[in-house]
């Protein structure tokens, strides 16, 4: 649950001072979207994206000698003087909780990761919080499935449930007991369980006291379709 | 040639020798009987023949498998264990030979295609083998039957091989086959994998590389049946085939998606198999007359299984 696990450990960084035309280059020909710039310890002093360095480029409607312009000036124009100082780093020891709601609270797609002393160890992005929970969650492994299962809150539900599984040697991997989302999405206990010996496992778990969840959304669709 | 049966069924009293240990296996050599019965009671017991398959070779099994996964499953099997590396994948001694048979039906059958001898083949065999993994077992399958067939068919001259799959179940093993390889196409039908084994065949996979635009996933919700199939088969499938144009097709033909088999979340009924065979067979006139070949994967509930593979026999024989 450790953003270190799933960063992009010692990223490319660069220094206040290389211009901006080189950092373009930098990001172009990795397919970056942010540079964590650092000082010569490494400690983080701002972050650019691409759409930093994009602004700070002319623009194409302009007259050529205004473009020339400008151009010449952002040869010479210093990373520092369009970095963003004001920047959210995520301590090394951060959740992806931490992650995920500074994400979710502001239109950011990466963070630098920071040891105690502020140096850059990583930088995690949105693409990495979706890799980590598709491995959570174990999306796409191979010889596996998910089993979605009503929780009705009955006291024992989850234990008898437990015992019954590994008492038959059915092989799980992940289990989630989510209270549900309001009115959206009901009560679950979602499985992943490795056999693809499915009537075993519904079997199982209908001994158990538990009812296999199936998508209501036909019903909900032709409800709508028949209020429309 | 007027003397040729209509269909050639292509198995082996042998391959009921692969022993998954009894108790609640539902790969069950059961599963073969019942349909043999139910060939000899049918309608379809006039135009239909046997012939008995040659196991495939070793040359043959390598085009897709791994040196050492051979090596692996003899030892085993050999050693006396009852599973290879999941307790899904349960053998007896003789399983390695018998898998070893079950790859060289489609073999035999691509042989007997070639050399015109019969009109139409269907290999009635286990283990089978779509989720077979170059160097690893997964969910019943040892050797994948269909990629070996697929690679002896472009041995024998026709590049443009497709694999069309209509089991419950998305054949992980034939799409880590092809994904990166423009000569072959693979189409599966099955249930999505956020609900069902293996949990792979996202419509998102296309392929990669070279091998772009040759997978065509087809996942269907929990509940699905005849309809949302037919509705695949006359839009999807039926564009993909027009334009890759095979020179052979092979269907991994599972019947685990009929609504008696709990093994899948599928609805299809009885007749949906006999319309897939029709249509099947309509294609094979259409793209590669003479080079149609079935090979049974899944099916689990005996009732519906003998039923289903009846219909879809039926449907290729017209």
């Amino acid at each position: 649950m450790f953003v270190h696990y799933f960063m992009t450990a010692k990223p490319l960084t660069i220094q206040p001072e290389m211009p901006v035309v080189d950092a373009c280059d930098l990001l172009r020909e990795h397919s970056f979207r942010h540079l964590p710039v650092v000082d010569e310890k490494n400690v983080l002093q701002g972050m650019v994206t691409d759409r930093d360095l994009r602004s700070a480029f002319p623009s194409s409607i302009l007259a050529d000698e205004e473009r020339q312009k400008i151009m010449d000036r952002v040869s010479t124009t210093p990373v520092s003087a369009i970095m963003t100082r004001e920047f959210v780093s995520l301590p090394v020891n951060s959740t992806l909780d931490d992650a995920l709601m500074l994400f979710t609270s502001r239109s950011i797609g990466a963070l630098p990761v920071v040891d105690s002393r502020e140096r850059v160890v990583g930088i995690f992005s949105v693409n990495d919080m979706m890799a980590a929970y598709r491995s959570l969650f174990g999306l796409g492994e191979k010889g596996s499935m998910l089993v979605s299962i009503q929780d009705t809150g009955e006291p024992g539900c989850l234990s008898r449930l437990v015992t019954a599984l590994e008492k038959e040697n059915i092989i799980f991997t992940r289990l989630v007991r989510s209270a549900g989302v309001g009115n959206r999405e009901p009560a679950a206990i979602y499985l992943r369980v490795n056999t693809f010996n499915l009537s075993s496992v519904h079997r199982i778990v209908e001994g158990a006291g538990c009812t296999i969840q199936v998508s209501d959304w036909d019903e909900q669709e032709e409800n709508i379709n028949n209020a429309g | 040639m007027t003397d040729r049966k209509q269909i050639t069924i292509i198995t082996d009293s042998a391959l009921l020798e692969h022993d998954t240990g009894g108790g609640e296996h539902p790969e069950v050599p059961a599963r073969l009987d019942v349909i043999r019965q139910r060939f000899a009671e049918g309608a379809l017991a006039s135009v239909l023949d046997y012939a008995l398959p040659q196991p495939a070779s070793r040359e043959q099994l390598l085009t897709f498998h791994t040196e050492s996964w051979l090596f692996r499953f003899e030892e085993a099997v050999l050693s006396g264990r009852t599973y290879i590396d999941h307790p899904d994948n349960q053998v007896g001694y003789e399983s390695f030979t018998i898998a070893t048979l079950s790859a060289g039906t489609g073999v035999t059958g691509i042989d007997l295609l070639e050399e015109e001898k019969v009109r139409n083949v269907f290999c009635l065999t286990r283990p089978p083998g779509h989720h077979a993994e170059p160097n690893m077992p997964f969910g019943f399958c040892f050797f994948n039957n269909c990629v070996v067939a697929a690679r002896y068919w472009q041995q024998r001259g026709r590049q443009r091989v497709c694999v069309f799959d209509f089991d419950a179940h998305h054949g992980n093993g034939i799409q880590t086959a092809f994904e990166e390889d423009a000569d072959t196409l693979y189409i599966s039908i099955h249930e999505h994998p956020s609900f069902s084994y293996p949990g792979t065949g996202w419509a998102e996979e296309k392929g990669t590389g070279e091998g772009r635009g040759t997978i065509l996933n087809l996942p269907l919700r929990p509940g699905a049946g005849d309809r949302q199939v037919l509705a695949l088969l006359e839009g999807p499938v039926q564009e993909t085939l027009e334009r890759f144009n095979p020179e052979a097709i092979i269907i991994a033909a599972g019947f685990d998606a009929h609504r008696a088999d709990d093994m899948s979340g599928l609805n299809y009924s009885t007749g949906l198999f006999h319309e897939l065979g029709r249509r099947l067979k309509g294609w094979e006139r259409q793209f590669c007359p003479g080079a149609l070949l079935s090979i049974l994967e899944g099916g689990y509930d005996l009732g519906s299984l003998a039923a289903s593979v009846d219909s879809y026999v039926r449907g290729i024989v017209g």
